[in-house]
C-alpha cells in the first residue's frame, strides 16, 4: 500500500531525483559545523512567523480606533490567542538574533567567497527585509511605546539626504502618524514584505542547494576530510536542533507572554526613556551620542552615512575579498570584529542608558 | 508554627527543596528504571550470548552505580535536611504517620545499594545466570522502594479516608496511588532509555561491527520511551480524574486566565511540559532511532536537559496542585493545621504559637498592634514558608504602593475562608490571628517599603 502511494507520487513529482540530489549533497564535518544550522533555524522560525502571523490576522483590525482593542481581544478572549501572539513576537526577535549569528558566522568563515557572492548578497537583502518586518510589525498593536518608537524611527529616517523625507512621508501617509501610517505598515507587513521575502528566499535557498555547503579554509587544508550526507543525516540533525529552538521559543512565549501597553494617544507626551527594539538599539544609541554637528554635517546625517558605509562594505565583501588579496581579507576580518564588538557595546549601552 | 523557622533569602524555602528534589528525582527514578533496564537487557545478552552487549552493560553499570549511589544518596539526604528545616510540621506529619513505611523503604534502599555493589563487582566473577539473577533482584528491590514512597507522596495530595479514620492504610492506598505508581514506572523506563542513550552514544564507531552494535544499543534505548508515550496520556487522565475537584478547578481557572496572567503559572508550566514531552518524542525518532550514526554524546546531553526539564516541571506541577497544603485538607504549607484555624482565631496567633519570643509575650494587645517585631514574627510564621522579602514571591512586590491602611484591608480579606470574599483561598492558607495581630503584620509589611512591579 505504502509502496503504491509512494510510486504514485514518484511518477508525478519525480521524488527519486530529488532524493538522489539531496543524498549526493555532502556536509563537511569540522569544528565550525555548528554554524551550518543557523540558516535552517532562521527558516524554521520564519515558517512559525507565517503561521502565527496568519492566525493573528484572523482577529486583528488595522484601524486606529480598533487595532489596540483587537490585540487585547486576541490576548485575553481568543483561545490561545496570547500564545500565538507571544510566539509571533518572540519569534521575530529570536529570528533576527539568529540571522545576526548566521550573517557574522558566514562572514568570519568567509563562506561568501566565490562562487557564493550572490548567496551572500541575497542573505543581506533578507536581513534587511526582516528589519522591515520588525519595524512595521512593531506599530501594529497601536500601543503607546509602539507609536512613539515608530515616530522616532521615522524622524530618524527623514534626515537621510535626498530620499529620507519622501520615504518617511510615503510611509507615514500624512503629516503625523495616524490611520494612513497604520494602513501602510499593515500592508507592507502582510503583503509587500512577505512576497519580497518569499522571492528572495527562494533564490537564496536555490543558490545554497546548487553550490552546496562552503568549506572553511582550515578544513580545505586538512588531509583527511570527513563528510556526512545532507539527506537524511544532516536533515535529521537539523530537525533535532529545530525542536530545541522551538522549545526555547515556546518557553519564552508561555512563561513570559508578550504584553500590551496602553493604547497610543497622539496628543500625550512620549513616555520617558522610550527605546526601539533591541536590534535597532545599537544604532539608536550611536546616533544619540553624536554631537549636533560634525564639521559641516548634521550629527544624525553623519551617523546614517556611517551605517550606509558599513552596509555597503558588508554587501560588497565577497567582491573585494579573494584568496589573492590577503590584505583585504585581513582588513575585512578586523572590520567585522570591530562592528560586532561595537554592536554589542552600543546595544548594551542603549539598554542600560 | 510549632518549630523554629529557617530563613532563606531570595530563593526561599520552596525553591531550595524544589531544586534538590528535581535533581534527586532525576537520579532516583533512573535508579529504579535502570534496574529494570539491566534485568531485561542482560536477559537479551544472555539469550543471544552477545558479548558486546555484556561489555556495554558492564560500562553502563559503573556509571549507574556511581551516579545512583553517590549522587542519589547525597541528594536524598539533602531533601530530608531541607524539608525538616523548611517545613518541620510537614515532615513531622509524614514521619509520624508512616514510621514503619519509611523504615521499610530504608531497608529496601539498603538492600538496593548492597545489590548494585555486588552486581557491579561480580562482573566476570560469577556465572552469567547468577549475574542475571542479581540484576533481577536489584530491579525488585528498587521497585519496592517506589511502591512504598509512592504511597506516602500521593497521600500528601489525596489523603483519602485517612482524614476521617487516621488509619495509615487508607492514606497509603489513596485515590491517586495506582495512576501515580504506573506513571512513575513509565517515566522511570523512559529515563532508563535516556541515560542509556548517553552511554550508548559513547560506544566506539571504528569498525562495521562497532557501528552495528552502537546502532542496536541506541535504537533499543529509544524503544524505552514507547510505553510512556503510548500509555502516559491515558494514565495522566486517570490521575487527573482522581485529584480533588478544587484542584482541577484551579488548573481550569489558570487555563482560562492565561491571557491575562492571573493564577495561570501552573497552567503555563503544564503547557510547556506538554511541548517538551512532544519534543522528546520527536527527538527520539529523528535522533537515535532514525539517525543513530549521527547521534552524538552532545545530542544525548541536550536530550538529557529536555528530560531534566520535563521531569522538573512535572514534579513542580504536582507540588503546585497541592497548594496551599502540605497534606491536603489537613496541614497548610505554613504549618497551620486546618482543624485548628478557628481555635487560633479565637485565641490569637501569638498566644497559640510555641515559638513566640518573650519580648513579644510581655506586650499588651495595644502594644502588639504597634509592634513591628510582633508583625515580623507573624510574617515569619505565616508567610515565609512561601514568600521572601526581596526574592521569590517578593513581599515588597506584593505590598507594592499600598499604604498601611490598604495593607491592613488586604490582610482582613485574607482571613476569610470563603472563596467569594477571598479569591486567594484556593492557593494560599487563610491568614489567622486577632485584629491587633494583623495590625502588627500590616505595620511590619509597610515598613519593608513596597516596590512597584517592573522596578
Amino acid at each position: 500500500m505504502i509502496e503504491k502511494v509512494s510510486n504514485w507520487f514518484n511518477d508525478r513529482l519525480n521524488l527519486k531525483a530529488w532524493a538522489d540530489f539531496a543524498a549526493k549533497k555532502k556536509v563537511p564535518l569540522h569544528k565550525h559545523t555548528v554554524w551550518y544550522y543557523m540558516g535552517g533555524i532562521a527558516l524554521m522560525i520564519l515558517l512559525i512567523q507565517f503561521v502565527t502571523g496568519g492566525l493573528l490576522m484572523v482577529y486583528y483590525i488595522p484601524e486606529i480606533s480598533s487595532a489596540h482593542a483587537s490585540v487585547q481581544f486576541i490576548n485575553s478572549q481568543v483561545e490561545f490567542g496570547w500564545f500565538f501572539r507571544s510566539m509571533h513576537s518572540w519569534g521575530a526577535n529570536i529570528m533576527i538574533l539568529v540571522l545576526f549569528i548566521h550573517m557574522f558566522s558566514t562572514f568570519f568563515m568567509k563562506a561568501y567567497r566565490r562562487p557564493r557572492e550572490l548567496t551572500w548578497v541575497t542573505g543581506i537583502g533578507l536581513l534587511a527585509l526582516c528589519f522591515g518586518f520588525g519595524f512595521t510589525g512593531y506599530l501594529l498593536p497601536w500601543d503607546e511605546i509602539a507609536f512613539f518608537a515608530t515616530k522616532i524611527g521615522l524622524d530618524i529616517a527623514e534626515v537621510v539626504p535626498f530620499i529620507g523625507e519622501p520615504m518617511a512621508a510615503i510611509l507615514r501617509g500624512g503629516m503625523e502618524i495616524g490611520q494612513g501610517t497604520l494602513s501602510r505598515f499593515f500592508l507592507i507587513h502582510v503583503i509587500v514584505l512577505p512576497v519580497a521575502l518569499a522571492a528572495l528566499l527562494g533564490v537564496h535557498l536555490l543558490l545554497v542547494q546548487l553550490q552546496g555547503m562552503s568549506e572553511p579554509t582550515s578544513f580545505q587544508k586538512e588531509s583527511k576530510k570527513d563528510y556526512e550526507p545532507f539527506f537524511p543525516d544532516f536533515v535529521l540533525k537539523d530537525l533535532m536542533v529545530w525542536m530545541l529552538v522551538l522549545n526555547v521559543l515556546a518557553f519564552l512565549a508561555v512563561i513570559f507572554p508578550w504584553g500590551l501597553g496602553p493604547q497610543a494617544d497622539a496628543f500625550a507626551a512620549a513616555p520617558a526613556g522610550i527605546k526601539p527594539e533591541w536590534y535597532f538599539l545599537g544604532m539608536f544609541q550611536f546616533l544619540k551620542i553624536l554631537p549636533a554637528h560634525i564639521g559641516f554635517i548634521e550629527g544624525e546625517v553623519f551617523g546614517l552615512l556611517v551605517f550606509l558605509l558599513i552596509g555597503v562594505i558588508f554587501t560588497i565583501a565577497p567582491f573585494i575579498d579573494t584568496e589573492k588579496k590577503p590584505a583585504t581579507a585581513r582588513f575585512l576580518e578586523v572590520f567585522g570584529i570591530i562592528i560586532l564588538i561595537s554592536l554589542i557595546i552600543f546595544t548594551w549601552w542603549g539598554f542600560s542608558a | 508554627m510549632n518549630y523554629p523557622i529557617w530563613e532563606i533569602d531570595v530563593l526561599g524555602g520552596p525553591w531550595l527543596i524544589g531544586v534538590i528534589s528535581c535533581v534527586h528525582i532525576f537520579v532516583s527514578h533512573f535508579a529504579v528504571g535502570g534496574g529494570i533496564f539491566f534485568a531485561l537487557t542482560e536477559a537479551i545478552a544472555e539469550k543471544n550470548n552477545d558479548n558486546k552487549l555484556y561489555d556495554y552493560l558492564k560500562s553502563h553499570s559503573k556509571f549507574f552505580m556511581l551516579l545512583t549511589t553517590v549522587f542519589g544518596a547525597v541528594t536524598g539526604v539533602g531533601i530530608w535536611f531541607a524539608i525538616s528545616l523548611v517545613s518541620p510540621d510537614g515532615t513531622h506529619v509524614l514521619i509520624q504517620n508512616y514510621t514503619l513505611g519509611w523504615a521499610t523503604e530504608y531497608l529496601f534502599f539498603v538492600a538496593e545499594l548492597a545489590t548494585i555493589f555486588v552486581y557491579y563487582y561480580t562482573w566476570d566473577k560469577i556465572s552469567k545466570k547468577q549475574h542475571l539473577l542479581l540484576a533481577r533482584l536489584y530491579a525488585v528491590f528498587s521497585v519496592l522502594t517506589l511502591v512504598i514512597i509512592n504511597g506516602i507522596l500521593s497521600f500528601m495530595l489525596t489523603p483519602g479516608g485517612w482524614l476521617e479514620s487516621k488509619y495509615w492504610g487508607h492514606g497509603f492506598f489513596n485515590e491517586t496511588y495506582w495512576p501515580s505508581l504506573i506513571m512513575r514506572l513509565l517515566i522511570m523506563a523512559a529515563l532508563a532509555g535516556m541515560y542509556a542513550l548517553c552511554t550508548g552514544a559513547l560506544l566506539p564507531k571504528k569498525t562495521d561491527a562497532d557501528m552495528k552494535h552502537r546502532t542496536w544499543v541506541l535504537r533499543y534505548a529509544s524503544k524505552w520511551f514507547a510505553p510512556l508515550f503510548f500509555l502516559g496520556p491515558i494514565i495522566a487522565f486517570w490521575y487527573y480524574k482522581n485529584i480533588p475537584a478544587v484542584v482541577t478547578e484551579n488548573i481550569a481557572s489558570g487555563i482560562q486566565t492565561s491571557g491575562v496572567g492571573n493564577f495561570s503559572i501552573m497552567a503555563r508550566v503544564i503547557y510547556f511540559s506538554l511541548i517538551v514531552s512532544g519534543t522528546i518524542l520527536i527527538y527520539v525518532l529523528v535522533g537515535p532511532y532514525f539517525n543513530p550514526r549521527g547521534f552524538s554524546f552532545t545530542n544525548a546531553m541536550l536530550f538529557m536537559c529536555c528530560g531534566l526539564l520535563v521531569t522538573s516541571m512535572g514534579e513542580w506541577s504536582r507540588e503546585m496542585l497541592r497548594k496551599p497544603f502540605v497534606v491536603y485538607n489537613y496541614l497548610y504549607s505554613n504549618g497551620l493545621y486546618v482543624q485548628k484555624i478557628d481555635k487560633i482565631n479565637e485565641m490569637g496567633f501569638l498566644k497559640f504559637s510555641k515559638q513566640v519570643p518573650d519580648s513579644i509575650k510581655a506586650l499588651a494587645q495595644e502594644e502588639i498592634a504597634g509592634s513591628k517585631e510582633a508583625g515580623e514574627f507573624m510574617y515569619k510564621q505565616q508567610c515565609m514558608a512561601c514568600h521572601t522579602i526581596d526574592g521569590y514571591r517578593s513581599m515588597k512586590l506584593m505590598v507594592g504602593e499600598r499604604n498601611e491602611k490598604a495593607i491592613r484591608s488586604f490582610l482582613e480579606m485574607m482571613r476569610s475562608k470563603d472563596p467569594e470574599k477571598n479569591q486567594y483561598i484556593k492557593i494560599m492558607p487563610p491568614l489567622v490571628g486577632k485584629g491587633y495581630e494583623l495590625d502588627a503584620l500590616a505595620k511590619y509589611l509597610h515598613s519593608l517599603g513596597g516596590i512597584k512591579a517592573g522596578h
